[in-house]
């Protein structure tokens, strides 16, 4: 589903040079939930951006879905984006003076949905996240919990195949954010692949496989998912920083 | 997705009104002043003849003595304009001066005025295509062989005649009766080009009279009369067979071999004219005669004035002031909006989607900055026409400036509209959808 190799990232200015990806190789399958955690800064968001060909990257190859991505025009990655990607962001980043409705059904007039269709598909979407009686609502009456439910129904409106969460919980109190995990799972068990990067051990536990982010680099090489099928021996990826982590990660396991 | 794209910039215009508003008014008040400027130069420089402006000739001999003006007068002299008429070489001709006279009816109830009156050819009204209510222009043997005959305008036959039928009924100019045996439609061409020199956005004259009626009853002379050298005017026929030019000579060629063989013959007359003693400039240029058709002539009487044309660069250049005032405006308001092109970008819209979305929203500015400059347009003819005396056919907006307003309103907020679309569709969306 996803597959990426050796993906460096540079953020490039007149004074430093921040490698915010380096050699970043991962295999996420069709139909995994894999959790991305890491401490703040190692990458995790730039990985994400990536992934979802909102930022391009320095080196290294992408391919999502068997398709080579790395080098598609503005108007290809938006048709990638808008017909495979789902979004689900932190701030949950819905745009206020629309109501939840018009919210949702935004992805879909860019892909060009008749209104017929894109009724259905809005009203679908927001009766999955128990928000259909709310149509008419704008975003500021609703709680945090609601919002993020609002934008997972945007996200799920376009029937994505790949979904990316971006600290979906991270503004939500535990009650709340039990109940976007549980829809997170539904939504992953009904065929979505899912990667989402998160702060909270608990959440990444209930995903399928974790991948520990350490300094730009995937620390947790079996995590990666590229070890066995290259041949690749664990000590040659990993990095001191990337040590740390695993046996942080280890930890999070036999906790869990 | 246009329809969608209007949906939003409404939304967007409604949800800062302050900033949107002083948007539209600094549009509108640009192209209010824009559209009132360019609307009176238009209405100045239009060339009423249209097609047949090639067609019609203004005859301009070089007639002037020594120590005089350096250029050719619009303008002939009584003895030319014989010498012209008689030599009756084009399809059409006619020879016109404006004169006024006392104006009665049968109708006691109505009191005489003085009114402005052109003195011409039977021609004339061929040539100036003007049209007929009732009759006709008097017979062309009236050209030679003088009659007290009249055609009269609409406007003078509803007063005089309460708008019937008129032909052969009598008006009295100056106590001495003339027969109608024409009645124009409602004619006003703007500019006046048959006579610019005497008011070129005055109305046209409602009542005409043949030419060759001048020497009999020694019309006054309502225009400009020119002279290089002093020639006591003791009569009327001290003006006849002066040098002083005051009557324009009008000539209808169709075509360059008829304007050829017309100039060869004008060629002629003026060597004619030399050999005995007349046309002595030594300062004459190598053509001493010249035909000039209608937009020639126009530019030649300044229809349009300088003071005009600078008026419409003055206020091209403060609708560009406001153009960039716009742009700054337009800049603050979309990038406030950047955290939202980031959400749309993410969720598939291209930067070519958002660009046409910011586009539609400065054209939906711009259209109602158009509509509102249209409002200013029209208080500022109307105040123009009523504090200054100034020609209602200037002061009224044209059908046409009706039109391109809302073009130049919307063209205007797009240009001022690339650069900030231009900025904001090429938002990085990633910068914005962490930190909303």
């Amino acid at each position: 589903m996803l597959s990426m190799r050796n993906i460096s990232k540079v953020f490039k200015t007149d004074l430093v040079e921040t490698h915010a990806l380096r050699d970043f190789n991962l295999e996420v399958n069709e139909g995994e939930f894999v959790a991305v955690t890491g401490p703040s800064g190692s990458g995790k968001t730039t990985f994400l951006n990536i992934a979802g060909m909102l930022e391009g990257f320095t080196h290294g190859e992408y391919l999502l879905d068997g398709v080579d991505v790395s080098n598609l025009s503005d108007n290809k990655s938006a048709a990638v984006r808008n017909e495979k990607i789902g979004f689900i962001f932190q701030g949950f980043n819905l745009i206020p003076d629309l109501n939840l409705a018009e919210n949702v059904e935004v992805p879909l007039r860019y892909r060009g949905i008749k209104a017929a269709e894109r009724r259905r598909r809005v009203e679908q979407a927001l009766e999955q996240v128990g928000l259909g009686a709310r149509m008419k609502h704008l975003p500021t009456q609703l709680s945090g919990g609601q919002q993020q439910r609002v934008a997972i129904a945007r996200a799920l409106a376009g029937e994505p195949r790949f979904l990316l969460a971006d600290e979906p919980t991270g503004n939500l109190d535990s009650l709340m954010a039990r109940q976007v995990m549980e829809l997170l799972e539904k939504i992953n068990q009904a065929g979505t692949t899912i990667v989402m990067v998160t702060h909270d051990p608990e959440l990444a536990r209930r995903a399928q496989r974790n991948i520990q982010i350490v300094d730009g680099q995937v620390c947790d090489f079996a995590a990666s998912g590229l070890g066995q099928q290259q041949g690749l021996r664990q000590d040659q990826e990993l990095t001191p920083l990337a040590d740390l982590a695993a046996d942080f990660a280890a930890k999070a396991k036999a906790s869990a | 997705m246009f329809l969608y794209y209007v949906d939003l910039a409404w939304r967007s215009i409604r949800k800062t009104p302050f900033l949107s508003l002083l948007m539209v008014l600094a549009i509108s008040i640009g192209i209010g002043i824009t559209i009132t400027t360019l609307n009176v130069y238009k209405m100045m420089s239009f060339n009423p003849a249209g097609e047949r402006s090639t067609q019609i000739h203004s005859v301009q001999l070089w007639s002037q003595g020594p120590d005089s003006w350096d250029e050719f007068d619009v303008n002939r002299t009584y003895q030319d304009v014989i010498n012209l008429r008689s030599a009756n070489l084009a399809q059409r001709q006619a020879a016109a001066f404006r004169t006024g006279m006392a104006l009665q009816s049968d109708d006691e109830s109505i009191a005489p005025v003085l009114q402005s009156i052109r003195v011409t050819d039977s021609d004339f009204f061929g040539i100036f295509s003007v049209p007929f209510l009732y009759g006709s222009a008097w017979e062309a043997s009236v050209d030679t062989e003088p009659a007290y005959q009249v055609v009269i305008g609409e406007k003078l036959n509803r007063t005089f005649f309460k708008g019937e039928n008129s032909v052969g009924r009598t008006v009295y100019l100056n106590r001495k009766p003339y027969q109608v045996v024409g009645v124009i439609k409602e004619w006003n061409p703007q500019p006046k080009y048959y006579d610019p020199t005497n008011g070129a956005f005055n109305d046209a004259e409602e009542i005409f009279v043949p030419f060759s009626l001048t020497p009999i009853e020694e019309f006054e002379v309502w225009g400009n009369t020119n002279g290089w050298k002093f020639e006591p005017m003791l009569t009327y026929n001290d003006r006849l067979i002066s040098e002083k030019a005051w009557i324009q000579y009008w000539v209808e060629l169709q075509g360059k071999e008829q304007i050829d063989a017309y100039s060869d013959y004008l060629a002629g007359y003026v060597e004619q004219q030399q050999a005995l003693g007349r046309f002595t400039d030594p300062k004459q240029p190598r053509d001493k005669q010249r035909l000039v058709d209608i937009a020639a002539w126009l530019a030649q009487n300044n229809v349009v004035a300088e003071d005009n044309k600078v008026l419409v660069g003055l206020s091209v250049l403060f609708l560009s002031v406001c153009l960039v005032n716009i742009l700054g405006l337009l800049l603050t308001k979309f990038l406030k909006r950047a955290p939202e092109v980031g959400v749309r970008r993410a969720i598939g819209a291209s930067r070519a989607q958002i660009f046409a979305q910011y586009m539609v929203e400065v054209g939906s500015i711009g259209l109602l900055g158009g509509v509102l400059g249209l409002l200013w347009a029209v208080g500022a003819l109307q105040i123009l026409s009523a504090r200054f005396d100034i020609a209602d056919g200037l002061t009224r907006l044209d059908l046409s400036m009706w039109l391109i307003t809302p073009m130049i309103a919307i063209s205007t907020a797009v240009i001022a509209g690339l650069y900030p679309a231009w900025v904001v569709c090429r938002t990085k969306p990633s910068v914005y959808l962490k930190s909303q």
